[in-house]
């Protein structure tokens, strides 16, 4: 597997995906290697849940721009991983390469050892832009639209994201097939002192309204601050917004603004184990996005028994079903999302009611042992196609 | 002997002097009897065509564009020539020699090559970016500079035009001493000096 992030190097949910199923993969009998950038403080090389991490010199000499570094970023992936490949002769199966960061190595990797790659495309750049604009996001995409039809086959996590990556790229649907994201539900469980650590960030009067997110457009936490007065003319409540991103300033302007600034704090990035127990303590998770891939935040909410507000949007809205696991809300609509919070925390019955059922569709649905079931699978059907053809070589 | 040229411009695609100077080593190479692919770039004319000069050219394309600078565009085609020279590979039965590869622009490649295959290569240095550029330090051409350090670093064998040349490797580049042949191509035999480099690696003498 080909990522541009793996823990510790974090950067969006590629890491913590690559974990988990790397983790899962593993147990069923996969060996997995997993060629990533390297990061401050960790080992070249490691072994993590049974899965081989390499390393690479992501390279550290000043860059243009942030697409030049990465392409340079992909020689030294490529020629690490060529070197890898090469020490045991060659004898991969399939390389899996993660999102366009990885795009450059991936298809020479393929090419030069004819071994079929596969991708999982987890966004795309027309929809994080909502448009292409530039000659820069133009370029992304049609890095995109190269490494898709590079592709034996392509992975996306809803189906949301196979029809869009269908309609960007040009694919028949045969060419995507939909494994979702998982989540680990035994992180959420560990015990720890609810009352103290409540204290750190609300009174025991106020209800606490979680977001967990980059503090970007596309993720909707201006809906959500817009949506507090109206909330707070209802409910005395705490917003507590985790995360850091380039809206951080204007959403701090924009409480102070509404002389709020008491009622809403940004805690910026916070470690796992915080964010779990916050999780935990949250009365209601919003998931206010106007663009969504698939909406790991909604599945962590799930997970810790969150109940949750979200955008009927993209991937969320095939994860949430409303009035069911959740309460769904227009996406971009402040009213509508002071509604939605509303109703979950002025009615304790139907906030438990739709936790407990969401927490057991993140049982049945997307638990991390079953995703890597399927992406076995996917793995031997894309070697059954390749080895009754004439590509592999003798 | 069968040896994998890369070359960012080979005719008709004449940017400088390197076009002429790989068509004619590349000619040349023919008449000693070596077994010539030159894979290089063309934006209209792309694929595979054998000359009457008997050099087989393979032509290769953007796959992504628009592109934001030289060397995004450049990285971007060396999984195209990565490509092409593996087709050679398989379907030569892995019998392909060594790759020598012109100025910075397919080092990646070659690189990869080298890794993957196991197939060496020389670095034949026409000109190098602390001389083209004049702002060597700038972000871009530091970054191309690193492509040449690469080159330099990786290859089996540099082969330069001149003298002066070879101290300019050693003075950007650290290039050792040891792995630099300057080749005049002036000199009336200066085909027999590439032969004699292409063997100190391992190819077999035509």
């Amino acid at each position: 597997m080909l990522s541009w992030e793996f823990p510790p190097r974090t950067v969006g949910g590629i890491a913590s995906h690559l974990f988990n199923l790397s983790r899962e993969l593993v147990k069923l009998g996969v060996e997995v290697h997993i060629v990533t950038c390297d990061f401050p403080g960790a080992p070249e090389s490691e072994v993590v849940n049974g899965a081989h991490v390499l390393r690479i010199d992501s390279y550290k000499t000043p860059s243009p721009d942030f697409a030049t570094w990465d392409s340079l970023m992909n020689v030294n992936m490529q020629k690490e991983t060529a070197a890898l490949i090469s020490g045991f002769s060659g004898q991969f199966d399939v390389i899996h390469a993660h999102d366009w960061l990885v795009a450059n190595a991936a298809v020479g990797l393929k090419h030069v050892f004819r071994i079929p790659l596969v991708a999982t495309i987890h966004s795309t750049e027309v929809g994080r832009r909502n448009g292409l604009h530039t000659d820069y996001e133009r370029m992304i995409h049609q890095t995109e639209n190269w490494l898709a039809h590079e592709s034996w086959q392509i992975v996306c996590c809803s189906q949301y994201m196979s029809g869009q990556v269908r309609w960007a790229f040009g694919l028949s649907e045969d060419r995507v097939a939909v494994i979702p994201n998982g989540v680990d539900v035994s992180v959420y469980q560990k015990e720890f002192d609810r009352a103290e650590f409540r204290k750190k960030f609300a009174s025991s009067e106020e209800k606490i309204v979680l977001f967990v997110g980059r503090l970007v457009y596309e993720k909707g936490v201006q809906t959500l601050v817009s949506a507090v007065p109206k909330i707070l003319s209802r409910v005395n409540a705490k917003f507590v917004v985790v995360g850091d991103g380039g809206m951080m300033d204007s959403l701090k302007r924009q409480v102070a603004n509404m002389r709020l600034a008491h009622k809403v704090m940004f805690t910026g990035f916070l470690d796992e184990d915080s964010l779990r127990k916050l999780y935990r303590i949250a009365d209601a998770c919003v998931v206010p996005s106007l663009y969504e891939p698939f909406g790991i935040t909604a599945l962590e909410a799930m997970a810790a028994k969150t109940p949750l507000v979200a955008s009927n949007t993209g991937g969320l809205s095939e994860i949430i079903e409303h009035d069911r696991t959740g309460t769904k809300v227009f996406s971009g609509n402040a009213d509508s999302v002071a509604w939605g919070v509303t109703r979950v925390l002025l009615d304790p019955g139907y906030a438990n009611w739709i936790k407990l059922n969401a927490y057991q569709k993140v049982l049945q649905v997307y638990d991390w042992a079953k995703i890597a079931k399927q992406t076995k699978e996917f793995y031997e059907q894309v070697l059954k196609v390749y080895d009754a053809g004439s590509w592999k070589p003798t | 002997m069968r040896v994998i040229i890369f070359a960012w411009e080979f005719p008709p695609r004449i940017i400088g002097q390197l076009a002429y100077f790989v068509n004619r080593l590349a000619a040349a190479l023919v008449k000693k009897n070596v077994d010539v692919y030159v894979v290089t770039y063309n934006d209209s004319w792309t694929g595979f065509h054998q000359g009457a000069d008997g050099i087989k050219a393979i032509r290769i394309s953007d796959k992504v564009q628009p592109q934001i600078n030289v060397l995004t565009r450049m990285l971007s085609l060396n999984q195209e020539a990565e490509r092409v020279a593996a087709d050679v590979y398989y379907s030569s039965k892995h019998e392909v020699d060594l790759v020598d590869v012109h100025d910075w622009h397919f080092v990646p490649a070659a690189v990869t090559l080298k890794k993957a295959l196991r197939i060496p290569f020389v670095f034949s240095v026409d000109s190098i970016e602390p001389h083209r550029s004049r702002n060597s330090g700038a972000p871009l051409s530091s970054s191309i500079g690193s492509m040449e350090s690469l080159g330099t670093s990786e290859a089996a064998r540099v082969v330069v035009k001149s003298e002066w040349m070879k101290q300019e490797l050693k003075r950007y580049y650290n290039t050792l001493d040891t792995v630099i042949d300057v080749v005049s191509p002036d000199a009336e035999l200066w085909i027999n000096s590439i032969l004699a480099v292409y063997q100190k690696l391992g190819a077999p003498a035509n």
